[in-house]
């Protein structure tokens, strides 16, 4: 049976994946409408702090008195007054969304102990590298270079080399 | 090398066991309809937000915008910069290049929209996009970004995105992304003791004293990096 051919509608408007260059072009006008609309540039990991720091919280933490959470209290956070936030859960759900209308939804597991090392390992450096650089490749990067600011270059050039020494240890120790 | 299931990629054209068209069918019948109860869900939340937010809504259904948008054309900034290590190809790099371009002119009639000419007076924190502090933290932080994406198999927005589409190792690197940040928010102060902080940032149009020459080497850089992974990409596929 020849589904392209039963359901060509689908096939041509859900299915089928998008060129890199349709996907930047329409990043690009989100990520400004986004600037028009709040005044504020995309972020990303901005929250994944907060939501660490909220969830200590919970069990007595006092995350607030700490030096790194000053100016951001996380007692008083709400995550619909977190642009951020609304946002990453929109790409989360959005992927979803996406998948399931193409009908390629699929749980992925994990399948073996490799991965899991590699997935704990390179979280915890995404998550050290971007609050040390004040921004992950879409806050620093997608909306710090375009921005004009040095810092998105420095950036540019870091995660590049870092990605290089990534990928060494990819093969060496992950494949 | 078809180990690398961390590629959402590599992965998603990994062949599974053959189901019948009928048992295709019928999980595709589901899959569309549970979508468009999720899009149901998703206007619900958009009513919801905007009762909690001023701009909730907006925020909300551009967020699913650009997950839908990621999903659709595989755009990974982790992959951009990794493939061209890892496999040669340089299409995505080509892809990021594009989009930071685009934003570039964006952000620049925005930007001026903002403040006018004059860069004299302006308070480069309030200006549309992120111009932060620029030093050693932020080589340090890069470096080590760079390897963590590479390893977990997705920077910030492919690791969210690939949440939605199921992939399991991401909701773990997700839990320890979070457990990262709280470290590094701990591990700033220390750093900004220890000298390795530098505080200031550099917008390009103040450093090289006009827009002209900032727009100019911007774009030249730009246009450069776009050359070389052109000519990379070529060499790379053997058409060169």
């Amino acid at each position: 049976m020849d589904e392209k051919k039963n359901y060509p509608f689908h096939e041509l408007y859900l299915k089928r994946e998008w060129s890199y260059t349709t996907g930047a072009v329409l990043l690009t006008l989100l990520a400004i409408a986004l600037v028009i609309v709040t005044g504020k540039a995309w972020g990303v990991t901005g929250s994944f702090g907060m939501w660490g720091g909220w969830f200590l919280n919970l069990f007595g933490a006092n995350v607030d008195a700490w030096d790194g959470f000053k100016g951001t209290p996380v007692s008083t956070y709400n995550f619909w007054m977190d642009n951020t936030a609304i946002t990453d859960l929109g790409i989360v759900i959005g992927a979803f969304l996406a998948v399931l209308l193409a009908a390629q939804f699929k749980i992925k597991k994990i399948k073996n102990g490799r991965q899991v090392v590699a997935a704990v390992i390179g979280g915890l450096l995404m998550g050290i590298g971007a609050r040390l650089s004040l921004g992950c490749n879409i806050g620093a990067l997608f909306s710090g270079l375009p921005a004009f600011s040095l810092h998105g270059w420095v950036f540019f050039v870091c995660i590049f080399i870092g990605a290089a020494v990534g990928s060494q240890f990819l093969k060496k120790y992950f494949i | 090398m078809s180990e690398i299931s961390v590629t959402g990629k590599i992965a998603r054209s990994g062949a599974t066991r053959r189901e019948t068209p009928e048992e295709r069918q019928r999980k595709a019948t589901i899959q569309i309809s549970a979508g468009v109860l999720l899009i149901a869900a998703i206007v619900a939340v958009a009513f919801y937000s905007q009762g909690a937010n001023p701009k909730g809504a907006y925020i909300w259904i551009i967020g699913i915008g650009l997950g839908y948008v990621l999903q659709r054309s595989r755009f990974c900034f982790t992959a951009s910069l990794r493939d061209p290590i890892l496999t040669g190809s340089t299409t995505l790099t080509k892809a990021v290049i594009i989009a930071l371009a685009l934003s570039s002119v964006a952000y620049a009639a925005l930007q001026i929209k903002a403040t006018g000419m004059n860069l004299e007076t302006l308070e480069v924190a309030k200006l549309p996009g992120w111009i932060r502090d620029v030093g050693i933290h932020t080589v340090i932080g890069g470096f080590l970004f760079g390897i963590g994406a590479v390893l977990a198999g997705g920077c910030a927005s492919g690791t969210l995105m690939r949440m939605g589409e199921g992939f399991a190792q991401q909701w773990l690197s997700f839990v320890f992304f979070v457990v990262g940040s709280v470290i590094g928010s701990v591990l700033l102060p220390l750093m900004q003791a220890a000298g390795l902080y530098r505080k200031g940032a550099v917008y390009l149009p103040q450093f090289f004293g006009g827009w002209v020459p900032a727009l100019i080497v911007q774009f030249a850089l730009l246009a450069t990096l776009y050359v070389l992974a052109d000519w990379y990409g070529k060499k790379k596929s053997g058409e060169l």
